[in-house]
C-alpha cells in the first residue's frame, strides 16, 4: 500500500479481505457482482473467512445491511437516509467496493450539481476541432457504471436541484442512457444500480419527487442505539484514522471513549443516560462521526503539542468546538456541565475543570 | 419405531395442520391419540358442530381459590383442530392422551406457590441458563427462533419433510435442553402418562401400525418407548371444570411464547390458505396487498409497483438466508423498505392489521356454559333485555324511580334492577352496555346506556366465570380485587360508589374499611377532593338506589375536615399544580354545597385564608375570593380592598395577572354583573402613571384574553356606566380588531421588561 496517499478507497484499504472472500466464495455470484450477497454481508458486518478475520465495518443494525444488498440483488436502486454522520456514505464506500471493487463511480450532490454531470458532457476542444464523437465525450460516473455494469454513488443528492436529481428517474426506469448528438443508445449492463444518500436534516430543501423516490428502496439509518454500540464503532474508527495520520499519540482509553459517548448520546437526546434528568438539546448534531474526528482531534493535539497521551484538556478543546455551534449552545453547553458533569464525581472532575476555564 | 406412527408438530403451525390431514390419509389409521388433556374429549362433539367456528378456545379452570387457569386456543390451522375434524369427517376414533386439566392445575399450583415461596426466601433470582431458543437464532443467523422454524418447517414442500423435520427439530432440541428441575419433573409426568394410554390402546387390540400420535415435535422421543412397562406415580388433583370459549386473534396474539399462542395469527393463516391453494407465494403475496389495500383505504398512496418491488425485495432478503419463500420477517422488513419508504411507524396499524387481524371465532349457542353464562342468560331473560343481545348498539333509558303504575314490587323496580345488573358487567370489564354522561342536569333518577353485544363480550364473561359463579358474586370479587392492596384513595372510593351503583351495599362494607384505614395516612389534596366527590355521589343517589348510607356519612366528614385544614399549604405550589388544585378546590365546593352534615363554617375560613394571604398561588387565590364572592360572603368592600391590594405597585405584573384569571375562572357572569368590581379596577387604573399603565395593561390584556365578545359586551355595558358613556360605543372599541398603529404599540409592549 502507498503510505504517502491520505486517505486510500476502500477496496485497497481492505484488500485482503475482499480478495480472502473472493476466494473462499461458495455461493451463488450475481451477475456484475464480485462475490456473492452473503459473502458482501459478512464483509460489513465483519466474521470469519478461512484465517482471516474480517473486520466489521459497520456495526449495529445487521438487517439493515441485509435490506440494503437485498435491495441491490433486485435492479432496484438503494437509497440511504440518516441524521448526519450515521454512516451513510461510509456503508455506500463499502458496499461497492465489497460489490464491484471499486467505490470511487461517485458524484457528489451540491446545489451547483448539473445534468451533464449525472449524463455526460463535452471535451469542448475536441468537441469544436473534431465534431462530435465518441472520444471527446466526457462520461460520469454513472454513464461508465452503466456501460460496465456496476453501481454508481450520488452523494448528498437531496442537496441538488430538483430538476438534476429527476435526471435520474428515466435512466432508472429506462435503464439506459441516449447521446442524441451521436443517435447513440447505450443499454445498462447487468449488475447496474445506484446507491444515492441523503441527509434527513436537508429535509425540505429539494425534496426528492414523488416519482423519483418510488425508484428507491429507502433504508433509514438511526443512530446508534445503545452506549455500547456507539462506543464499539468510535474505538475501532478512531484504530483505523489514527493509524493512516500518523498522529504520534497514544489511542484514546475505553474511560475517555465513554465519556466523550457518554455526553454526545445524553445532549443528542435531550436527557441524561439513566433518563432521570432532562438537558438543553444544542441545535448541532452531535454525531458518532464528529465523536470520532473529536477524539482524533484530541490525539493530534497531544502528540502535537503535549504528552502523548490525551489530557482532558485536548478533550475540552474539541468538545467546545463540536457543541458550541451556535451562541446560544453555550447556554445549552455551560447548563451541561454545572447540572450534570460537575455532580458526576471525581472521575469526571478534571473534565469539568477543563471545560469550565474554556468558557469562564 | 414400534410400528406406532408419531406425528411430530408445533401447536398453530398451519403447515403441521395441512401436512398431518394428508398424512392421516395416507396412513388411514384405525385411532388418532391427540396430545391434549385426556378429560377433554367430551368437547369433541361441540368442536366437530357445523357451527362452530375457529379460533376457539377450551379453559379448564379450578373451583376453588385462587383461581388457576389453562388454556387451549384453536385456530383453523391449528394441526389438533384438523385432526379432529380429519377423524370425524372418516370416521375414525379419536383419543386424547394428556395428563387430565385437574392434575395440570395442581401442577401450576405447585409451581406457583413455589414460586412465591423463593421469591420470599432468596433474594438472588436463580441463575439464567442460556436458552436453547436464543442459541438457535443465534446459530441460525436468523433473528429469532420464530423465523427458524418458518424458513425450515412451515415453508417446507412436501409432508415427508415436515414430518421428518418436525421429529428431528424435537429430537435435537430435546437433547440440547437442560431444563430447570420443575419443567422437567411436569414433562417427565406427563410422558409416563402419555405412554401408559399408548400402551393401553394397543393393548385394547388395535394394531400399532394403525395407530398415529399426533404430539409436539419434542415429546415424539420420550413416546416412543411406549412398550415397556411402568407403573403410574401419584398424580395431584384439584377439583377443576372447563367450559369452550370463543376466541379472537387479537387474543391469541397476545398470548405469544412456545406453543400457547401465536404473534401474527392472521398472517399464519395466509400461511395455510397457501398450502390449500398449492401456492407458496400466496402468504407473502396476500399479506403485501393486504397492506396496500389496507394503507390506500386510510388514505396514504400504495401502488401495485410498489408491492411487486416489495415482493421482489422479500424474495431477494430470503435468498440472503439460503431460503426460497419469504419469511414473515423478510415480508415485513421489505414492506417497511417499500411501502413505508424506509419507516416502520408509517405503517405500523396495516401492519397491525394485517398480521393480528380482528377474527372472532364462534361457538354454537348453549354449547358447554359455564354457571356464570347460565346466571348471565337468566337475568338478561327476567330484566327483559334479551332483545339488547345484538351486534346493533341501542340505546336503553332507564328510569330508577318506582314506577307506581305497576302491578308487582318486582315490576315497579324494573329498570332500577337493569342498573345494577348493567353497573354489574361495567365492574367486570363486559363491554356490553356503557353509560352514557346523563342529559339531564343533576337528574338522580335517570341513566343512559348504550348496548351492545360482541363475541369479545362472550369471551370476558367466560373468562369472569372464575371469579365467581354468579354475576353477583363475580362483581364482588372483582370490587375487592380493586381495593386490595391499593393506596389511592380515591380508587377506593370508585369502588365504593360502584358498589353501590351495582347494588351491594354489603360488597361496600370491604371497601369502606380499606378507605377508612388508608384515609389516616398523609393524602395528596387533590385525592381527598376525588374521593369526597366520589362519596358524595354515593350519598345524593342513595336514595333512589335504596341504599343505605349511614357508613359513608363519618368518612366524608372526616376527609372533609382534613381538606379544610390542609388546604392554604396545599396553595404553595406552581401553575401547573396549581390546575389540579383549583379542579379539587371546586370539587371540594360543590360537595359542600350539596350536602348539610359539612359544617360550612369551616370550608369558608379555609377559603377566607387562601383568600387574603398574599404568599400563596395567586390564582388560587383568586379563584377562593371567586367563590367567596359567589357564596355571598365577602362583601364590595372587602373586594375593592383585594382589588386594590393584588393588583397594586408592588406586585409583580405575572402575580397580579394570575390572581385575577383566579377570579376569573369561577362564576364570569357573576362577577361581570358586579359594578363594584369594576368600578374598583377603573379607579385603580386612573391612578397609575403612564409607565406603571403600560405594565398593567400588559397583564390585564392576558387576563382577559379568554372572555367571549359577549362578556366583553357586558364588560362594556359596565364601564360605560360607570364613565357615564354608551355602552355601545365602548363595547365597539373594546371588541373592534387593532388598528396597525395600536398592534404596533403593543408589539413594543411584549418586549417589555417587568424587573424593576
Amino acid at each position: 500500500m502507498d503510505n504517502s496517499i491520505l486517505r486510500l478507497p476502500a477496496e485497497q484499504l481492505f484488500e485482503e479481505e475482499l480478495n480472502a472472500l473472493i476466494k473462499a466464495e461458495t455461493d451463488p455470484i450475481p451477475a456484475g457482482w464480485r462475490m456473492s450477497p452473503r459473502s458482501v454481508k459478512t464483509y460489513i458486518c465483519g466474521g470469519k473467512v478461512g484465517k482471516t478475520a474480517i473486520t466489521p465495518k459497520y456495526i449495529g443494525h445487521e438487517r439493515l445491511v441485509e435490506i440494503a444488498i437485498a435491495t441491490l440483488v433486485t435492479d432496484r436502486a438503494l437509497l440511504l437516509i440518516g441524521e448526519p454522520g450515521t454512516a451513510k456514505s461510509w456503508l455506500s464506500e463499502h458496499l461497492t467496493a465489497a460489490i464491484n471493487g471499486n467505490s470511487s463511480r461517485v458524484i457528489q450532490g451540491t446545489a451547483g450539481t448539473t445534468e451533464e454531470q449525472i449524463r455526460y458532457s463535452w471535451n469542448y476542444a475536441m468537441l469544436i476541432a473534431n465534431g462530435p464523437s465518441e472520444a471527446a465525450m466526457l462520461k460520469s460516473p454513472v454513464f461508465t457504471a452503466m456501460e460496465v455494469g456496476a453501481i454508481a454513488r450520488i452523494e448528498e443528492i437531496s442537496r441538488c436541484a430538483s430538476e438534476v436529481q429527476d435526471t435520474l428517474i428515466s435512466l432508472l426506469s429506462e435503464k439506459r442512457i441516449s447521446v442524441p448528438e451521436l443517435s447513440l443508445e447505450v443499454p445498462a449492463k447487468k449488475g447496474f444500480s445506484i446507491i444515492a444518500t441523503a441527509n434527513t436534516r436537508d429535509r425540505g430543501v429539494n425534496d426528492m419527487s414523488a416519482a423519483l423516490k418510488r425508484r428507491f428502496n429507502i433504508v433509514v439509518l438511526p443512530a446508534p442505539e445503545t452506549l455500547e454500540e456507539e462506543m464499539d464503532i468510535v474505538k475501532t474508527r478512531v484504530e483505523q484514522l489514527s493509524g493512516s495520520l500518523d498522529l504520534n499519540a497514544a489511542l484514546p482509553k475505553d474511560a475517555v471513549i465513554e465519556k466523550i459517548c457518554t455526553i454526545f448520546r445524553e445532549l443528542r437526546a435531550g436527557e441524561t443516560l439513566d433518563k432521570k434528568q432532562k438537558v438543553k438539546a444544542p441545535a448541532g448534531v452531535l454525531s458518532t462521526a464528529e465523536a470520532i474526528s473529536l477524539l482524533c482531534n484530541s490525539m493530534a493535539l497531544a502528540g502535537s503539542f503535549g504528552s502523548g497521551d490525551i489530557s482532558d484538556d485536548d478533550i475540552a478543546a474539541g468538545l467546545q468546538g463540536a457543541v458550541v455551534k451556535e451562541d446560544k449552545d453555550t447556554v445549552a453547553w455551560k447548563e451541561y456541565l454545572e447540572n450534570i458533569m460537575k455532580k458526576r464525581g471525581s472521575e469526571w472532575s478534571g473534565l469539568y475543570k477543563a471545560c469550565r476555564e474554556l468558557n469562564e | 419405531m414400534n410400528g406406532v406412527n408419531f406425528f411430530g408438530i408445533r401447536h398453530l403451525s398451519p403447515a403441521g395442520g395441512f401436512y398431518l390431514r394428508k398424512f392421516l390419509s395416507e396412513k388411514r389409521p384405525e385411532l388418532v391419540i391427540l396430545e391434549a388433556p385426556s378429560d377433554l374429549e367430551d368437547t369433541i362433539s361441540d368442536i366437530i358442530r357445523l357451527e362452530t367456528r375457529p379460533p376457539f378456545a377450551i379453559l379448564g379452570y379450578t373451583q376453588s381459590v385462587p383461581v388457576r387457569t389453562i388454556l387451549y386456543p384453536f385456530a383453523e390451522y391449528s394441526p389438533e383442530y384438523q385432526a379432529i375434524k380429519w377423524c370425524s369427517e372418516n370416521g375414525v376414533q379419536l383419543r386424547f392422551m394428556d395428563l387430565p386439566t385437574e392434575t395440570f392445575l395442581a401442577l401450576s399450583d405447585k409451581m406457583i406457590r413455589e414460586a412465591e415461596q423463593d421469591s420470599q426466601t432468596s433474594e438472588k433470582p436463580a441463575e439464567q441458563k442460556p436458552d436453547v431458543y436464543e442459541l438457535l437464532a443465534e446459530k441460525s443467523g436468523d433473528d429469532s427462533h420464530e423465523t427458524f422454524w418458518e424458513r425450515t418447517l412451515e415453508h417446507c414442500a412436501d409432508a415427508e419433510a415436515y414430518h421428518e423435520g418436525a421429529n428431528l427439530f424435537g429430537k435435537n432440541i430435546r437433547a440440547l435442553t437442560e431444563n430447570d428441575s420443575y419443567e422437567e419433573e411436569e414433562t417427565a409426568l406427563r410422558e409416563i402418562y402419555m405412554r401408559s394410554v399408548i400402551r393401553n390402546a394397543v393393548r385394547s387390540g388395535v394394531s400399532p401400525e394403525k395407530i398415529v400420535v399426533v404430539t409436539g415435535s419434542y415429546h415424539v422421543e420420550g413416546l416412543k418407548t411406549w412398550e415397556a412397562d411402568e407403573s403410574l406415580p401419584e398424580f395431584p388433583k384439584l377439583p377443576s371444570l372447563h367450559t369452550l370459549m370463543p376466541y379472537s386473534y387479537y387474543r391469541l396474539s397476545t398470548r405469544s411464547g412456545y406453543g400457547a399462542g401465536n404473534k401474527a395469527p392472521a398472517y399464519y393463516e395466509l400461511i395455510w390458505k397457501g398450502l390449500c391453494r398449492n401456492d407458496r407465494f400466496y402468504a407473502a403475496n396476500a399479506y403485501l396487498s393486504k397492506i396496500a389495500e389496507n394503507m390506500r383505504s386510510n388514505g396514504s398512496a400504495a401502488s401495485s409497483a410498489q408491492v411487486i418491488e416489495a415482493l421482489r425485495l422479500a424474495r431477494s432478503l430470503a435468498q440472503l438466508h439460503g431460503g426460497d419463500i419469504p419469511t414473515l420477517s423478510d415480508i415485513r422488513d421489505a414492506a417497511v423498505t417499500c411501502l413505508g419508504e424506509g419507516s416502520f411507524s408509517a405503517i405500523s396499524a396495516a401492519l397491525a392489521d394485517t398480521e393480528i387481524g380482528t377474527a372472532i371465532g364462534e361457538i354454537p349457542e348453549g354449547v358447554s356454559r359455564t354457571s356464570i353464562q347460565d346466571d348471565f342468560y337468566r337475568q338478561l331473560k327476567e330484566l327483559k333485555l334479551e332483545k339488547y343481545r345484538s351486534v346493533v348498539a341501542q340505546d336503553l333509558a332507564l328510569d330508577l324511580r318506582e314506577n307506581l303504575r305497576a302491578s308487582s314490587e318486582r315490576s315497579a323496580f324494573l329498570d332500577l334492577e337493569r342498573s345494577y345488573f348493567l353497573h354489574k358487567l361495567r365492574v367486570l370489564g363486559l363491554d356490553f352496555a356503557r353509560l352514557a354522561p346523563s342529559r339531564q342536569e343533576n337528574a338522580t333518577w335517570a341513566e343512559y346506556w348504550q348496548v351492545q353485544w360482541t363475541t369479545e363480550c362472550e369471551i370476558v364473561l367466560v373468562e369472569s366465570a372464575l371469579k365467581g359463579d354468579t354475576v353477583e358474586l363475580a362483581a364482588a370479587f372483582q370490587l375487592k380485587e380493586n381495593v386490595e392492596g391499593q393506596e389511592d384513595i380515591s380508587v377506593i372510593a370508585k369502588a365504593i360508589e360502584d358498589s353501590f351503583c351495582c347494588g351491594m351495599s354489603g360488597a361496600a362494607s370491604y371497601a369502606l374499611s380499606a378507605l377508612q384505614a388508608a384515609a389516616a395516612d398523609n393524602i395528596p389534596f387533590k385525592e381527598i377532593a376525588k374521593t369526597m366527590f366520589s362519596l358524595s355521589n354515593v350519598i345524593s343517589y342513595g336514595d333512589i338506589r335504596k341504599a343505605d348510607c349511614s357508613a359513608v356519612e363519618p368518612i366524608l366528614k372526616q376527609l372533609y375536615y382534613r381538606a379544610c385544614l390542609i388546604m392554604s399549604s396545599c396553595c404553595v405550589c406552581n401553575d401547573d399544580a396549581a390546575k389540579e388544585i383549583a379542579a379539587a378546590i371546586n370539587m371540594i365546593n360543590s360537595v359542600e354545597l350539596a350536602h348539610d352534615i359539612l359544617e360550612t363554617e369551616d370550608w369558608v375560613k379555609a377559603l377566607m385564608e387562601v383568600s387574603t394571604r398574599d404568599d400563596l398561588n395567586t390564582t388560587l387565590s383568586g379563584l377562593c375570593t371567586a367563590i367567596l364572592l359567589e357564596r355571598s360572603v365577602m362583601s364590595n368592600d372587602q373586594l375593592k380592598t383585594e382589588v386594590s391590594r393584588r393588583l397594586s405597585k408592588g406586585v409583580p405584573a405575572e402575580l397580579g395577572a394570575g390572581w385575577f384569571e383566579g377570579l376569573a375562572m369561577k362564576n364570569r357572569s357573576g362577577l361581570i354583573a358586579r359594578l363594584s368590581l369594576w368600578e374598583s379596577l377603573d379607579s385603580y387604573l386612573c391612578e397609575l402613571d403612564d409607565e406603571e399603565f403600560k405594565r398593567a395593561l400588559v397583564f390585564l390584556r392576558r387576563a382577559f384574553a379568554d372572555f367571549s365578545s359577549g362578556e366583553k359586551d357586558s364588560i362594556a355595558e359596565n364601564l360605560g356606566e360607570i364613565w357615564g358613556s354608551n355602552g355601545d360605543e365602548v363595547s365597539e372599541v373594546l371588541n373592534a380588531v387593532l388598528d396597525e398603529a395600536s398592534q404596533e404599540t403593543i408589539d413594543e409592549l411584549s418586549g417589555y421588561n417587568f424587573d424593576f
